[in-house]
């Protein structure tokens, strides 16, 4: 691939604990807890908040050197007393840390005991999220799983239908339950952070999310008929209700574009016995109207998606209906489904994309450097690729924080298809086209480059 | 405004401890309902003993706005602008850090790449050393770098790396300057500690370690200031027109060269008294520089500042100059000032950042006529409340290592019209609708110096003057 083995250089991943706090933000009145230094709350808080743009709450077990040789038991439980006294949450989630999961901390047996000698606690949910295994995207999925075994709970059928939307903006959730509603399907949402990390002002700042998932909602998922996720990565969940409460599981491809949108809509209406009704058909009319519209400026375009995978598979997909050829595509995560998806989409192209699996921003660069691209589709991080290759780039995924508006950048159905063509299109307008909406020949756009890189970085 | 506060009884009617739980107590004159444990760590200034309980570990569960020692080390050094700054953990660690201090570059950007060994479970089990030295090998290759930094983290300290030897032997065979930060985050839960470590890293590897070709009379070094925003490209002119020759910065905008020459110079200057004091002390016992302490936040304590080198110097001819730059420079910024203080005249300002500033800032804003009524920090010691004290009037807030909660609290109970923080502290300020300044990592505006102080002002002005908190008040 490339003359790199060992380090990461400027990496496309995070660690697991991020993945928990993400989806603990989607359950209302949840507390997470890190047990470890404060570093590793602070820092995610901070790029959270420059993410979000909202106040983010994580607490800390606050180790210390004394914790780190006798154990960071007393510190565990002081820190479930004290976020109980002060922020009195519904639910916490204790996820670990290198730093305790290295000591041995018996997360699990601790709360155990606790339980048995402290009365009117919160539900405490135990989340084993080692630093040094996997990544934020495995992060995640762990705490979905973890939140749903610790609590779902068997009782009468609620004709509801649950549903894990992995790691995606608020906005991506919001549009999701419009569709549902739409649709008329009654849902579970695992996690919903659309309010919560989209929060209106109202000169108060909550602590915890006032709203998202309830803990009711995640102990009916054991009464649900089915559970469809939307990331092959974020799926173990569904497969713990399958196994245990013989819950139907679905997973299915993001539903970015065309494609990938119809297969979701045909699984969740199919398995709840419903119609697609009119207006979800109408808005999908108008994304391949869209798309018409646009096909002559973005046919043959090549483009390098990085990111969380299932968003990179989705936009592969996606940009392959427009005509456009994924040259890249590369994601943190040393992930089979990841490259098994990619071969599977792009089966019948004749172009084949680059697959960086387990790849940093340093692999992509280098493979972009080798053949160039016309567009780039990744997070904020990528800007310094897009800066020295004078290549545009569409902010997705996360950390986006040279921005405003990550929270509310929609890129799931029909309707946000269309937004989506509208913003490549414009964006390869803008760079690859003058001023009168002339295409630029290649020399052009070389006498442009200085133009062009100044009102990108703009 | 004074708040008649009467902190002193509070001690005789806080009730004992009750089992295991903290008990919150209202008592009559309190600041805001916390944590009982928590009480003691704000205070009234003006009062006899108005300091608050400090330098102390957390709460556990509380939201400490406290990063750890790895994060202390890393902003220290990170300024470095040609040099690789390698973290030997799990992904984390680097992921979250990675370009978060907003320092510019006049030359070199390597510092801004993101670097990391990845630390994995197996890595964890049989130990990272091989896989460190492999790093730093592969790095040197792909990128010649002037020096690489090996910070470890909580797991390497955990499993015992000997991240010194492996420094040691990857120099041997590369020939670069191969520097390691033993940082492990858990050391210690003020990240001043982490400063320390930094410092340490300079002192025992880097300054002194290449002479100058020439020594200019009037060489000065400023320490701990970090080139956030730029800020030194508002403070190295005005120097420069004094006759003033700035080695370097450490570490803002600085090489590796640069520090390891510096300790020829004739003076150093501080501007972070919090993370640098000691450094500034190392070099003043090991190469005999004397240390002024200096500010460059507002007109008075930029002048000041200048005034003090060149007085340090005591060269007639340097001594004229710097008046004559102060004139012109003051000259103007009258009207620019007058214009900014019309509107702020008479706000409250809080202020909740690293120690150094939360007293450092309070002159800038006399400048502008408003008032401090509340100052705090997450890592300050004694010394820095003492500071504080000193700086502010009676009856302000002074509050040690404040959770979420409590900020908010504050903010809404006390109601000033801006908090001063970092990003962490702004959306929480936003949110109760109190206006909001970056001075810190996000920070995208150069504050320091005369012509930075105009720029302060504006983002000031632009944060309490935007039309949208009279537009966000409820309908009636």
């Amino acid at each position: 691939m490339n003359d790199k083995k060992f380090a990461v250089i400027n990496p496309c991943k995070i660690c697991q604990p991020m993945g928990a706090i993400l989806a603990l933000l989607g359950v209302k009145n949840a507390m997470p807890l890190i047990h470890g230094s404060h570093g590793c709350s602070t820092y995610m808080r901070f790029q959270l908040g420059r993410h979000f743009k909202e106040p983010v709450s994580v607490s800390s077990t606050s180790m210390s050197e004394a914790n780190a040789v006798l154990g960071g038991e007393e510190n565990l439980k002081n820190a479930i007393k004290n976020v109980c006294k002060i922020y009195k949450p519904e639910i916490i989630g204790i996820t670990t840390s290198c730093l305790s999961e290295t000591i041995g901390d018996d997360v699990e047996g601790i709360i155990r005991l606790f339980k048995t000698k402290n009365e009117d606690l919160p539900y405490l949910v135990p989340i084993s999220t080692p630093s040094y295994k996997n990544t934020h995207v495995e992060g995640y999925d762990s705490t979905v799983k973890a939140l749903v075994s610790n609590l779902a709970t068997p009782s009468k059928s609620n004709s509801k239908l649950n549903l894990i939307t992995g790691m995606v903006s608020p906005s991506d959730t919001a549009e999701i339950k419009r569709i549902l509603q739409e649709i008329g399907i009654d849902y579970i949402i695992l996690t919903d952070t659309s309010e919560s990390l989209d929060a209106p002002f109202d000169g108060d700042v909550s602590f915890m999310p006032n709203a998202g998932t309830t803990v009711n909602e995640i102990k009916d998922t054991a009464n649900s008929y089915a559970t469809v996720s939307l990331c092959k990565h974020a799926s173990s969940a569904a497969k713990f209700l399958e196994e245990t409460y013989k819950i139907k599981s679905i997973s299915t491809y993001l539903p970015i574009g065309l494609q990938n949108t119809d297969e979701f809509l045909n699984e969740i209406t199919k398995i709840s016995n419903v119609e697609i009704p009119n207006k979800i058909q109408k808005e999908r009319g108008k994304l391949i109207d869209a798309m018409i519209d646009a096909h002559q400026h973005n046919f043959g375009r090549k483009v390098a998606i990085y990111g969380d995978p299932d968003i990179v598979v989705g936009f592969t997909r996606f940009v392959m209906e427009l005509g456009m050829i994924p040259s890249i595509v590369c994601t943190g995560n040393e992930s089979e489904a990841f490259i098994n998806d990619i071969n599977e989409i792009t089966k019948n192209s004749k172009d084949k994309p680059v697959i960086l699996s387990g790849g940093d921003l340093y692999d992509l660069h280098q493979e972009i450097k080798k053949s160039k691209v016309d567009l780039l589709i990744g997070n904020s991080y990528g800007s310094r690729i897009a800066g020295a290759e004078n290549i545009p780039l569409i902010r997705m995924g996360f950390p986006i924080y040279d921005r405003v508006g990550a929270q509310r950048i929609t890129c799931l159905g029909y309707s946000a298809g269309i937004k989506l063509v509208d913003t490549i299109t414009n964006t390869i307008l803008d760079r690859y086209f003058d001023e009168f909406g002339w295409a630029l020949d290649e020399d052009k756009e070389v006498q442009n480059e200085n133009l062009k890189n100044s009102c990108f970085l703009n | 405004m004074v708040l008649n506060l009467a902190t002193e009884n509070r001690k005789t009617e806080i009730s004992s401890k009750d089992g295991d739980f903290d008990i919150e107590v209202k008592i009559p004159n309190y600041i805001i309902d916390t944590l009982k444990s928590r009480e003691s760590h704000m205070c009234v200034s003006g009062k006899s003993d108005s300091i608050p309980d400090c330098d102390k570990n957390s709460a556990p569960g509380m939201i400490t706005q406290r990063s750890c020692v790895y994060g202390g080390a890393r902003v220290v050094l990170m300024p470095i602008t040609d040099a690789i700054h390698l973290v030997h953990g799990p992904i984390g660690c680097a992921a979250c850090t990675w370009d978060i201090r907003g320092s510019t570059s006049s030359g070199d950007k390597l510092y801004k790449t993101g670097f990391s060994t990845d630390l994995r479970e197996k890595d964890v089990v049989f130990g990272g050393e091989n896989k460190l030295y492999e790093s730093i090998l592969e790095l040197n290759r792909l990128y010649t770098p002037s020096a690489i930094f090996v910070y470890s983290t909580c797991v390497v300290g955990l499993i015992g790396d000997d991240i010194k030897a492996v420094c040691k032997k990857a120099q041997e065979i590369t020939g670069c300057r191969v520097i390691p930060v033993q940082s492990e985050g858990f050391k210690s839960f003020n990240k001043s500690a982490g400063h320390k470590l930094a410092c340490d890293a300079m002192i025992d590897y880097l300054i002194g370690t290449k002479e100058p070709e020439e020594v200019h009379p009037y060489s000065i070094n400023i320490i701990g200031e970090f080139n956030v925003a730029g800020d030194l490209f508002g403070i190295i002119p005005l120097y420069e027109k004094m006759g003033v020759k700035v080695q370097t910065a450490i570490t803002g905008d600085s090489t590796v060269e640069k520090i390891a020459k510096c300790h020829h110079a004739k003076l150093n200057i501080v501007q972070c008294q919090k993370s640098s004091n000691y450094l500034a002390s190392k070099m003043e016992e090991k190469y005999q520089i004397p240390t002024i302490k200096v500010n460059f936040f507002g007109v008075e304590e930029t002048t000041k500042s200048l005034r003090a080198v060149s007085e340090f110097f005591g060269d007639e001819e340097m001594i004229k100059r710097t008046e004559e730059l102060i004139n012109s420079e003051i000259k103007n910024l009258r009207d620019e000032i007058a214009k900014y203080k019309k509107d702020l005249s008479g706000k409250t300002v809080a202020i909740y950042s690293g120690a150094h500033k939360s007293w450092a800032l309070v002159s800038a804003f006399s400048e502008l006529d408003m008032e401090i009524i509340m100052s705090g920090t997450q890592n300050g010691k004694p010394e820095d409340y003492q500071k504080i004290r000193e700086h502010v009037c009676e009856g302000t807030l002074i509050v040690d290592d404040a959770n979420s909660m409590e900020l908010a609290k504050l903010l809404k109970e006390y109601k000033p019209d801006i908090l001063i923080s970092g990003a962490k502290e702004k959306y929480i300020s936003l949110k109760c609708g109190v206006p909001h300044c970056d001075f810190n990592h996000d920070r995208i505006t150069a504050f320091s110096g005369y012509n930075g102080f105009i720029n302060f002002a504006r983002v000031v002005h632009t944060a309490v003057m935007t039309p949208v908190w009279r537009l966000s008040k409820k309908m009636t």
